[in-house]
Order: structure tokens, then C-alpha cells, then sequence
């Protein structure tokens, strides 16, 4: 097969999807003999982040985010589809 | 300077197909980078840029924000002149898997760029630009380098901010420099990289020194890792490199053997499917862009189906928790390793770049990484270095230092190079 990109149909989905799940058993039988492992934890001295200046907003980025949406009415984005 | 490279895009861009949007504002300011025009792969957040990731998922994606690095190439005087072709959402290693079609090789016409930074390294190559950036998940910097003939450096993970990135596999992805030379990529990475609140991975590093770039290191030790691939005369470039240093600058050589290494690409993958399932439900055609299971092409659909498989399979715990546990071996076989050795030396890739379209099994296109993925599993540093060509096919040599020495890579990079 070759790798360009092209539009793929309902029919090659699925063998796609049957194709990515044998690639997935082959590494994992490979991976099979991998022992037991001890779990490892790391621990950081300084885990929280300042987020003062975030809670005020920036008016750019609102204003990008409601012009990236696809559907939207007149302030405020529609986010529910009949599909969802 | 920069509207050279304007005028040399408009002439040659077409032919190329390196960059996807040029950028409207194109201030320069005072600072390291003044002046310097970097195209940026268009999976990094550029204010008002299209942030397509390659894809028709996000063809019409605005990006609401610049990421950290951007502000701070933007902070040191440097000019985003656009941004450039990719393997689709980073899912490929040749460029092809781009929904805006490939780019193409300057260095080789008809040949792939490799991937699946292929517009970065494209776009440097054909004097587009200064510098690019790029991300490396397991060789996208790296493997178009050295098939484009340029410098490309993966730098430790976590020591660039990932912010305003959009994610391929958030445990290995890294942003890093390609440029003409080495100097030239050290530069942009002593200005993007550093600790940054916004990327709970960043941690601080010890900077980049430039003057000390340019000092050629005595008392090295060049650990050449034993690994063999099928392509002979990639390995003989590689080989004569390392006993030219030898001979110029007096250091030792000792060969590594990994144990676990033959199991990288099994490693690799299953993280890689989990993490991108994982990642790209926030597309879901509602706040932005197509959904992407109704919109991507095969590569990215295998990896989005793939993984939404063995994510409902996971509870046996046979992908993901025995691919972190195979991580886990693997990073402890690379820091013992670096513990007898400064650096260690390989090929980027284990094959020549193939002719654009041409027919490749799934299986070895997936080994087509074998030797770049197990640095972003150990999240060490690694670059590509141009060292010559094989009928005109440039070829690179991978020099790959401990966490945190990314400074020491560059130096014995910059030795090379002199050479």
C-alpha cells in the first residue's frame, strides 16, 4: 500500500480498524514477556501553577474561539447535534 | 532578509510544497533572534494562524493564541514567516500522509522528505527560512533532517514547553529546532527552551551556552550503539565519520549494545494509539473544525480506531500497561548506558527515503523509526547531523546525549560538523 492521504470510506474504515487491531496483538505478544515492574511515583516539590491572571479572560482568544466555532448563534456556540 | 525568503517562496513553494500559510505580520523586534524568519509546522499555536495540523480536520482552524514557544522566538526578535506541510496530525514518517499532499524533497527530488516535521525540514532546505520548528514523537524532527540533508534536534522531554502544541502522544511529544547548522539550532533552542507554568512537564534546564557550542570536547567517549540495519552503506558513512573524530580530536570509541531495544517499536505504538484516542476527542466537529473520524485520512483513522479498540481492551491490561513497563526497561538499558559513554552515535533511519507514492507494508514503515523512537521513550536528548550522501540521497548521523545534556550534544555536534 502506499501512505498518500485520501478520503476513506465507510467500507475502509472498517478494515482499517480490523487491520489496527491485529498490528496492536502482534506488540502485544511481542511485549508479553515483559516482567513484573515495581510501580514509580515522582514527586514534585512545586505542583500547583498561578492561574490569577487566567481567571479574568482574554478577549482575543473569545473572540477566536466563537469564530472557530462551526455552528453558533448569535453569542453563544452550539455544542449539542442530534447525533451526540 | 525576510523578504528574500518571501520572494524565494513565491518562486519555489509551489514546486515544494513546504509551506501552507505565510504569515501576515511579519514584525521583527531587537533580541537574540533578531531578524531570523522561522516557519513553524502547523501543529504549533500561532496567533490567528491556521493551526491545521496537515489536516482537513482543522483546515479552517484559527489559532486563538500563540504557544509559549512562539512568544518566545516573538519575545527574541524573530520573525514567523508561516507555517509549514505535515504528516497528518504527526501520524506518519514521510510526509505523505499530509491531507494538502506531500511535500517534496529539495535535497532529492521525486524522494519523500521524511516525516513528520516534512515542511520544516523541507522549508530549511530549500532556503525558505532560517530555522523551523518542528515536534519529534519518535523521530519527526530527526528522520526529515536527515533525509532533507539539515540539522534536526529532539531535545530532552520536558526541558521545551509543549504549550500551545497540539498533541500527538502527550508522554513523548517534544518541539524542537531544524536549521541550516548546528549553530543555528542551538541558537533557536536557547531561546525556546526553559521551564513555562503551562506545561505541567516543563522543568528547568541548565540553558545553552553558545560560546561553549562552538569548544570542540576533549576526553569524549562516542558510544556507537550496536544495532544492525540492512542498509550497509549508511552504516559505513556513519563509521568513518566517528574514526574521522577519532583521528582529529583524539577520543575514544566504545560499541553499546541495549538490550531491550528490539522491543522500542512494540513499545511505541500502543502508547502512541492510547494517547492520540485519548487526545483528539476534543474533535469532535462542535467547537471547531470536522470531526475527525469523518474527516482524516487512513493513517490518522488507524491510530484514532486502533486505539479506541485496545482502549476498551486495556482492562486485561495487555496494551498500554505492558507498553509503560517495556518504557520503564528501556529507559533504565539507556541510563546505564550513558553512564560508560558521552554520547552515542547511529544512523537516523535504518533505510534511504523512498520515491514519493511508492507501495510499503504497513510493518515496515512502522520499523521505519526503529532507531529515533527509543530516545523519545527514555526522553533523552537526540539530532540529526548531515554527514554525506549516497548518490545524492543526504544522509544523517544521530548523536544522542543523557537528559538534560542537551548543551554537550551540540558541542560534539558542532565538532562533527567542523570535520
Amino acid at each position: 500500500m502506499d501512505f498518500l492521504w485520501h478520503k476513506v470510506s465507510e467500507k475502509e474504515k472498517e478494515t482499517i480498524k480490523k487491520q489496527a487491531k491485529e498490528i496492536m496483538d502482534g506488540f502485544s505478544k511481542k511485549l508479553s514477556k515483559v516482567g513484573e515492574l515495581k510501580e514509580s511515583f515522582i514527586e514534585r516539590d512545586e505542583c500547583e501553577r498561578d492561574e490569577s491572571d487566567t481567571a479574568k479572560g482574554c478577549e482575543i482568544d473569545k473572540r477566536k474561539m466563537f469564530e472557530n466555532a462551526p455552528k453558533k448563534n448569535k453569542d453563544f456556540i452550539i455544542a449539542e447535534r442530534k447525533s451526540w | 532578509m525576510v523578504k528574500k525568503y518571501l520572494d524565494i517562496i513565491k518562486k519555489n513553494n509551489k514546486k515544494i510544497n513546504a509551506i501552507l500559510e505565510i504569515n501576515k505580520d511579519l514584525k521583527s523586534g531587537k533580541g537574540k533572534l533578531s531578524g531570523k524568519a522561522i516557519a513553524v509546522k502547523a501543529n504549533i499555536n500561532v496567533l490567528g494562524m491556521k493551526t491545521s495540523c496537515g489536516s482537513k480536520v482543522l483546515e479552517d482552524y484559527s489559532a486563538p493564541y500563540d504557544a509559549t514557544v512562539i512568544s518566545r522566538i516573538k519575545d527574541a526578535g524573530g520573525v514567523i514567516i508561516g507555517n509549514c506541510n505535515m504528516d497528518e496530525f504527526a501520524c506518519g514518517w514521510s510526509g505523505e500522509t499530509s491531507a494538502f499532499g506531500p511535500a517534496q524533497n529539495p535535497s532529492a527530488p521525486g524522494y519523500i522528505t521524511g516525516g513528520s516535521s516534512s515542511g520544516s525540514a523541507a522549508a530549511v532546505a530549500a532556503g525558505f527560512c532560517d530555522m523551523a520548528l518542528g515536534s519529534d514523537t519518535g523521530g519527526s524532527i530527526r528522520n526529515p533532517a536527515s533525509h532533507c540533508g539539515v540539522v534536526g534536534v529532539k531535545p530532552t522531554y520536558g526541558s521545551v514547553s509543549r504549550y500551545g502544541l497540539i498533541d500527538l502522544s502527550m508522554s513523548l511529544d517534544q518541539i524542537g529546532p531544524l536549521a541550516k547548522n548546528v549553530f543555528d539550532a542551538a541558537l533557536l533552542l536557547s531561546v525556546i527552551q526553559g521551564k513555562d507554568e503551562n506545561d505541567s512537564i516543563s522543568e528547568k534546564s541548565s540553558g545553552i551556552d553558545l560560546d561553549k557550542v562552538k569548544k570542540v570536547p576533549k576526553n569524549l567517549t562516542v558510544g556507537i550503539l550496536d544495532f544492525r540495519i540492512s542498509d550497509k552503506n549508511i552504516q559505513e558513512l556513519i563509521d568513518r565519520k566517528v574514526s574521522d573524530a577519532v583521528k582529529a580530536y583524539g577520543w575514544k570509541t566504545k560499541k553499546i549494545k541495549i538490550p531491550n531495544i528490539g522491543l522500542a517499536v512494540a513499545t511505541y505504538y500502543p502508547l502512541v494509539y492510547v494517547e492520540f484516542f485519548s487526545g483528539t476527542r476534543k474533535l469532535d466537529g462542535r467547537r471547531y473544525g470536522k470531526k475527525i473520524e469523518d474527516a482524516a485520512g487512513p493513517e490518522v483513522l488507524r491510530r484514532v480506531l486502533g486505539g479506541s479498540e485496545i482502549t476498551k481492551a486495556e482492562h486485561a491490561g495487555r496494551y498500554y500497561n505492558l507498553a509503560l513497563k517495556a518504557k520503564q526497561m528501556i529507559s533504565e538499558d539507556f541510563a546505564k548506558a550513558f553512564k560508560g559513554v558521552d554520547c552515542i552515535v547511529s544512523p537516523v533511519t535504518p533505510v534511504l527515503p523512498h520515491k514519493i507514492g511508492a507501495k510499503i507494508s504497513v510493518e515496515d514503515m512502522y520499523n521505519y523509526d526503529v532507531l529515533t523512537i527509543p530516545y523519545n521513550l527514555y526522553g533523552n536528548c537526540a539530532l540529526s547531523l548531515p554527514i554525506g550522501d549516497i548518490n545524492g540521497i543526504p544522509v544523517g548521523m544521530q548523536i544522542a546525549c543523557d537528559r538534560f545534556e542537551d548543551e554537550k550534544m551540540l558541542q560534539i555536534a558542532r565538532a562533527f560538523e567542523k570535520l
